[in-house]
């Protein structure tokens, strides 16, 4: 099991809040700003669209490649983040 | 089947379960995933379809002619043989007998009989004259006068007339013997040699890669080396080697006449070690 960044370990010990985009692991400021680009500002609307994939891990990866054209390892960054913030406070 | 762009959510949704592909609600910011998804599925649902046969492999033993056309050499001398081109020829001019091969790096055209070798490295046997050798790399052994050799390194070969075989190696090519007269040898480089002609005994060039079987080939070298060395350096003026060649020779005889100096030095064994001092 890959060991997981500080950035996912601050992401998931709380509640995201108004957290920004890019304080999502995997999420860096390139990244970040081509989401906000495409109105995703927030770390919640992230969330948002995670959830309305039905948080599928090949639905989001592909979603986030061509959203913001993210590579394999900042996908699963990403899916993985957002997958253990939900186990925790959704 | 009309745009994806223009059916509504519902036709997606139906067009996604349809094709059995696993997705959410199709919302607005899901919606362009989704029909990228139902494109990508119907490219490949139609190319299923259509496409008859994926991957037909090709033996070469069973063509006879095959046409490449990666590389031609421009430069075909119509030898006794045939003239034989480095890659590949289009070879239109298979029209002799048993010629079975069809490789992309060797041979080009093999007009003699029974020649069954088709190897891009080493052909085993030479039994006939006028067999187009097209070996990259050696060639066991030559005994056969007009032997159009034909390397994929450069062949230039205008000259290539009856008994006048002038082989062209590119590394070397460990050619024991040389009987044939005026066999040329034009190994590791084209062949700037054209005037090779009949009557004349090309010694073997003393190659680096050669190595001397007997120690009287150390002193072989050196007289060699002076009509070898003018010779060769036309040739590595058209070589691509990253040492030239010259210098290569000199390390080799730097290095075989410190071993004979050593040798000479050597204290030679004494009948009686124990002798006595007085």
């Amino acid at each position: 099991m890959s060991s997981t960044s500080q950035k996912h370990k601050e992401f998931v010990a709380e509640p995201m809040g108004e957290k920004p985009v890019n304080a999502l692991a995997g999420i860096g400021e390139v990244l970040g700003k081509r989401l906000e680009e495409k109105g995703f500002d927030k770390a919640y609307v992230v969330l948002g669209q995670f959830l309305v994939l039905k948080k599928d891990e090949e639905l989001f990866r592909d979603w986030l490649k061509d959203t913001c054209g993210a590579n394999v390892k900042q996908q699963g960054d990403c899916y993985g983040c957002l997958r253990e913030w939900c186990d925790s406070f959704l | 089947m009309a745009a994806l762009s223009n059916k509504s959510d519902q036709e997606i949704k139906d067009l996604l379960d349809e094709y059995g592909i696993k997705h959410g609600p199709v919302v607005d910011t899901t919606r362009p995933l989704y029909e990228k998804k139902l494109k990508e599925a119907m490219a490949k649902a139609k190319v299923t379809v259509t496409k008859p046969s994926p991957d037909r492999t090709f033996y070469r033993e069973d063509q006879e002619e095959v046409t490449y056309v990666t590389c031609q050499t421009p430069v075909r001398s119509e030898g006794p043989s045939g003239d034989g081109k480095p890659y590949m020829r289009s070879r239109p001019e298979y029209s002799e007998r048993d010629r079975v091969d069809d490789k992309p790096y060797s041979r080009p055209e093999y007009s003699e009989r029974n020649r069954v070798d088709d190897k891009p490295y080493s052909r085993p046997e030479y039994s006939e004259i006028d067999r187009v050798d097209d070996k990259p790399y050696s060639r066991p052994e030559y005994s056969e006068i007009d032997r159009v050799d034909d390397k994929p390194y450069s062949r230039s070969k205008l000259e290539y007339r009856e008994r006048d075989r002038v082989d062209d190696k590119p590394y070397s090519r460990s050619k024991p013997e040389y009987r044939e007269r005026d066999r040329v040898d034009d190994k590791l480089y084209s062949r700037s040699r054209p005037e090779y002609s009949s009557g004349r005994q090309y010694i073997d060039e003393p190659h680096v890669y050669n190595t001397p079987s007997s120690s009287s080939s150390y002193s072989k070298p050196t007289p060699v080396m002076k009509s070898g060395g003018v010779v060769k350096k036309e040739n590595t003026t058209s070589s691509g080697r990253l040492i030239p060649l010259w210098i290569q020779f000199l390390v080799f005889l730097i290095v075989a006449g410190f071993l004979y100096f050593i040798f000479t030095n050597m204290e030679s064994a004494e009948s009686s070690p124990f002798n006595k001092i007085q």
